[in-house]
């Protein structure tokens, strides 16, 4: 919140213009006491003597980007002289020196702000929090009828410190949208920052702009698996949570997804201590959900106008159809094993009916088929668990996003080729729902980490990365928003990273920030980049002119490495246990006995598919709805090999006359 | 292994008014002679197994003349097969509404025909190695159903027989009969099993590549003429090519279990369905629209055949002032003519008020008109039952406006 009942300001400096260095309208300098605590970051008010032309004095606000520190001598040998060549001497000398402190300073904003002129050579102040209000042009969003400040973190420069807030028109749209936020990996700065503000957004996201939700893709380790539960965070922590006004408690409304491993039961995260796997959801999909993204699959290394062809032939005539093979066969294609029958009968029929002449099927050519074939098969190989054979599919609720929900995905274990394919469908499953407004929000945040792999600069177009660039450039009028972080922002795509207005920096590799891409900060602003302290960032929005550093609080939930500690994963358990675990979990009052001689002898995938029904209905009694889904045993019986009785039954016609 | 796959046999299913010298229905004499002409090719084709995928006959109380003619012929094919077991099961029309009705079809276990009427039986062939899951209508429709997978470790062909109703099956054309047990691909599984034998949907019909409705013997409600499509539509997809299942007209499949190939073999039926091309009837007067008729009528052979002529946008006044002793003449050389007349889309839902310049009825209106006229069980009170009607409408508008 913003402190205006701050006490009458000092002045720590003043503008200084010579011919050399002239103050212009975006740039000036002003000295300070030797001892002060301006430093790079600050930012700072200019107050201007006499009065303009509507009665007001011209109020400047900088902030810092350079700071100079010299004194009369007129070379370093005049120092050495004059300490004899011994360093130790030079401090006992009899007078010290005149020094200066000289800060040069960008322009962040001028009032009046035409005509826009030369600061003034006036006072200069720490600016207070209204001043950083002003000076970040926050005050437009901040009192308006209809508020939309977001805030990310405190300016705590200088020994002052103001709340920083995001315009959220500019942050997930419609004016702006998407951010983008860089540093070196192993800080836990960017993952921290978005968690961060995905809990201020969900505390501030204005109500006239309706309903949002966030899904996050964790990718690496446990990152975001426990967003719901509570870290430890200190005093200093709680007191920035209370000055910015962001609930220091983790996310209320968490949903995490994972798929399953190859077993169909033991879900493939790390979240899967006893106590916390139950909020675990598995994903799981069929065929037709494959089949929909086969490009996916298909542009890795070779991009096929045959092979998309093909997918079109297939998706369009042949899948949850009755379809002839054109050799006698007809089949009727809902799973990878019917699509691998269809196969099988196509080749068999070129090789044995054709009798091998032929080698195009309905103008496909064999070995685009073949291709398909395998690439298709393959998905459903390498990634078990996620891609199942047959059986319903457990998707995120499509129609029934909730408000203020944070959606996690956790492929971090999943194949390269499988988290492609889950990014892909998932990112174009959102557009397509807030398209047709039948998602449930208005809103989505995708946190989407490693864009160094998902959307790099160079390398071959993916699929993903059509996908990157596309919600990047259409996303913020449909609400669909991209927070993307990477290690190296200047090896992402850059319509990528162009189209984010928002950009956030975390500590940087001095390699990093001599590429193009930092030009326009100066070496101070740079050196302090490459030394920033976990917790700090340095921010670039639409509403601020220049750059500024803000502080954010330890995010309020467990961080990943944390959660494995407290909640240590649960080993893999066989087949009948791992199915036990998961009715139990429905009903306390199920014994491990029923269950196991419930599925004895029954095959693996029908009860992988009574449990995925009875865990998505959520019925009254799991256990009775289980043995349902699951259908009763039938005996076998073996009629009498003995003649059988009917050649004694004599035939109708001696009593029975022809009945038509 | 070859096995022989019907379904929906409907005998003693009566429709029109005709009889047969003997003095039965004549319809019924049909689909009697069409399942007679289905024993004759069975015993040609000596299937191994022979499976009746439900419906066996219309009625729960078939007429005398349905259960002796099914002995009669079941007694033929026990005889000229004796090697062949035959399974049947009982579909929704077989199946009483109450346990104390009974059921006739226990009188064929008399011929070793093997039978599931109420409950699920799996039945071990060890000749044929073959496993056969019969699963009749009342197994499938009550809260438990049994789990249809084949026996783990049990023989090496499987087949599963059942009847009830497979997804959307039918509704583009209104041709799947209501009552069915509900079927999906997850409850069949049909890769685990060698084939699946289905009943109740009366065209024959894929619903996997080893799951198929053999369809009916004859062409049955509802909607024969949209059987008659959906068999059109279903040639029209296979483009006439080399080694096509050929499947003109009724019959039953023939299936060699092992791989699964099945071939469709037509029975003659005894008299066909002629859908006699539709007249535009728009801008003809009645004169003229009897010339359509009759040009229909004379390029088709009509005679003891059933017949429908599709007149679309015929006003009320041009219907009235037809040939109606051309239609008679007609009507009595076909079995069944049925001339279906269809009044132009501004005339239709008016009710029993139409004519130009009248006010067309809500559908309020409409439907308190129709339960007025509705008939009804004398211990129902008409007044209180059009009121019900109506507040459910009212209700229905209520919920769905915005």
């Amino acid at each position: 919140m913003i402190d205006k009942a701050t006490p009458s300001p000092t002045a720590i400096g003043r503008v200084v213009a010579t011919e050399l260095k002239p103050a212009t309208p975006h740039q000036f300098h002003f000295w300070t006491a030797t001892e002060t605590t301006v430093g790079i970051g600050a930012i700072v008010k200019v107050q201007g003597a006499g009065s303009t032309e509507q009665g007001a004095a011209r109020v400047v606000y900088g902030v810092v980007t350079d700071g100079f520190a010299y004194s009369d001598l007129a070379t370093p040998l005049h120092d050495v002289v004059g300490a004899e060549g011994d360093p130790a001497r030079a401090a006992d000398a009899p007078t010290a020196r005149q020094e200066i402190r000289y800060w040069t300073a960008a322009v962040l904003r001028q009032t009046p702000e035409e005509p826009l002129q030369p600061v003034p050579l006036g006072q200069v102040f720490l600016a207070d929090d209204a001043d950083v209000a002003q000076a970040l042009r926050m005050d437009a969003f901040l009192y308006s009828a209809t508020p939309t400040a977001i805030p990310i973190g405190l300016y705590t420069s200088a020994g002052r410190e103001a709340p920083v807030y995001l315009d959220a028109d500019f942050l997930i749209g419609p004016e702006a949208a998407h951010l983008n936020i860089s540093g070196v990996s192993g800080l836990a700065t960017k993952t921290s920052a978005v968690e961060f503000l995905l809990a201020s957004i969900f505390a501030h996201f204005p109500p006239h702009k309706g309903r949002v939700a966030a899904v996050c893709f964790n990718v690496k380790g446990p990152d975001l698996c426990f967003l719901d539960q509570p870290g430890n965070l200190s005093d200093e922590d709680r007191r920035r949570y209370d000055r910015l006004v962001v609930p220091a408690q983790p996310f209320e409304r968490v949903k995490l997804y994972a798929p399953l491993k190859a077993d169909g039961v033991n879900l493939n995260t790390l979240r899967t201590h006893p106590d916390l796997v139950g909020d675990v959801e598995p994903l799981t999909w069929g065929l037709q959900e494959v089949v929909d993204y086969a490009e996916v699959l298909l542009n890795r290394d070779d991009i096929d106008a045959k092979a998309d062809a093909f997918i079109d032939f297939l998706r369009d005539r042949v899948l949850g159809r009755t379809f002839d093979d054109g050799f006698g066969g007809t089949h009727r294609v809902q799973s990878f094993a019917d699509l691998d029958r269809l196969f099988r009968s196509i080749f068999d029929g070129l090789e044995i009916t054709a009798g091998g002449r032929s080698d195009t099927w309905r103008t496909h050519h064999i070995a685009t088929m073949r291709k398909v074939r395998n690439r298709l098969l393959n998905i459903s190989t390498r990634c078990k668990g996620l891609v199942t054979d047959d059986g319903p599919a457990s998707d995120l609720p499509w129609t029934e996003f909730e408000d203020r929900t944070v959606y996690v995905i956790d492929i971090a274990n999943v194949d390269p080729l499988g988290q492609d394919l889950v990014f892909a469908r998932v990112v174009s499953k959102l557009r397509e729902q807030l398209e047709r407004r039948e998602l449930g929000v208005d809103a989505v945040v995708v946190f989407v980490d490693e864009l160094n792999k998902y959307a790099p600069g160079d390398g071959p177009d993916t699929y993903v990365k059509k996908m990157l660039l596309d919600i990047s450039e259409r996303g913020r009028y449909l609400g669909l928003v991209l927070f993307g972080a990477e290690q190296f922002r200047s090896q992402v795509h850059r319509r990528v990273v162009g189209n984010a207005g928002t950009q956030v920096f975390g500590r940087m590799d001095m390699d990093e920030l001599a590429t193009p891409g930092y030009q326009v900060l100066t070496p101070a602003t740079k050196s302090k980049l490459a030394t920033l302290p976990i917790g700090e960032l340095m921010v670039r929005h639409p509403h601020f002119t220049q750059p500024i550093f803000v502080r954010f609080p330890k995010p309020p939930v467990l961080r990943g490495r944390d959660g494995v500690e407290r909640f240590p994963p649960a080993a893999d358990v066989p087949f009948d246990d791992a199915v036990v675990r998961q009715l139990v979990r429905l009903d306390r009052r199920i014994r491990p006995n029923q269950v196991k001689d419930l599925i004895a002898d029954r095959e693996q995938d029908d009860v992988r598919r009574a449990l995925a029904a009875t865990r998505r209905t959520r019925p009254d009694d799991p256990l009775a709805y289980f043995r349902k889904v699951l259908g009763s045993r039938v005996a076998a019986e073996v009629p009498p090999a003995a003649p059988r009785e009917h050649r004694a039954v004599q035939p109708l016609n001696p009593i029975s006359d022809e009945p038509y | 292994m070859r096995l022989a796959h019907l379904a929906d046999l409907h005998l003693g299913f009566r429709q029109f008014d005709r009889q047969t010298p003997k003095g039965t229905n004549q319809r019924e004499a049909d689909i009697a002679e069409v399942f007679r002409r289905a024993v004759d090719d069975l015993l040609e084709q000596q299937p191994d197994l022979i499976v009746i995928a439900g419906d066996i006959f219309h009625s729960v109380r078939p007429t005398n003349a349905a259960i002796l003619f099914f002995f009669r012929e079941l007694h033929r094919l026990r005889t000229g097969l004796p090697a062949s077991p035959i399974v049947a099961i009982a579909g929704e029309h077989d199946t009483p509404r109450s346990t104390e009705t009974g059921t006739i079809l226990r009188l064929y276990e008399a011929l070793g025909v093997d039978l599931a009427i109420e409950e699920p039986r799996r039945i071990v062939y060890p000749k044929l190695d073959c496993g056969v899951l019969a699963v009749p209508h009342q197994a499938l429709a009550q809260a438990e159903r049994p789990a249809l997978r084949p026996e783990s470790g049990g023989p090496t062909l499987n087949v599963l027989v059942s009847h009830g109703v497979h997804g959307g099956l039918g509704e583009e054309r209104g041709t799947m009969e209501y009552g069915g047990a509900q079927l999906s691909r997850e409850l069949l599984a049909p890769e685990k099993w060698n084939y699946i034998a289905l009943g109740h949907y009366h065209t024959a019909q894929s619903v996997a590549t080893n799951a198929w409705y053999s369809g009916s013997l004859e062409y049955l409600p509802p909607n024969p003429w949209g059987q008659l499509q959906d068999e059109a539509a279903q040639r029209g997809t296979r483009g006439g090519r080399k080694g096509k299942l050929e499947r003109t007209g009724k019959g039953y499949l023939l299936v060699d279990v092992k791989s699964a190939r099945v071939s469709f073999r037509p029975i003659t039926p005894v008299r066909r369905h002629l859908d006699l091309p539709p007249v535009q009837a728009a801008g003809l007067n009645a004169k003229e629209l009897d010339a359509q008729i009759a040009e229909r009528v004379s390029a088709a052979k009509i005679d003891d055949q059933i017949v429908r002529l599709l007149v679309w946008d015929v006003d009320r006044t041009v219907a009235r002032d037809l040939d109606h002793a051309a239609i008679r003449e007609y009507k009595a050389r076909a079995l069944n003519f049925h001339l279906d007349l269809r009044r132009p889309e501004s005339q239709r839902g008016a009710g029993s008020v139409a004519g130009a310049g009248v006010r067309r009825q809500t559908l309020t209106e409409t439907v308190r008109d129709f339960l007025g006229r509705r008939p009804l069980d004398a211990e129902l009170n008409r007044e209180s039952f059009v009121k019900l009607g109506v507040d459910y409408l009212e209700s229905v508008a209520r919920e769905e406006s915005p």
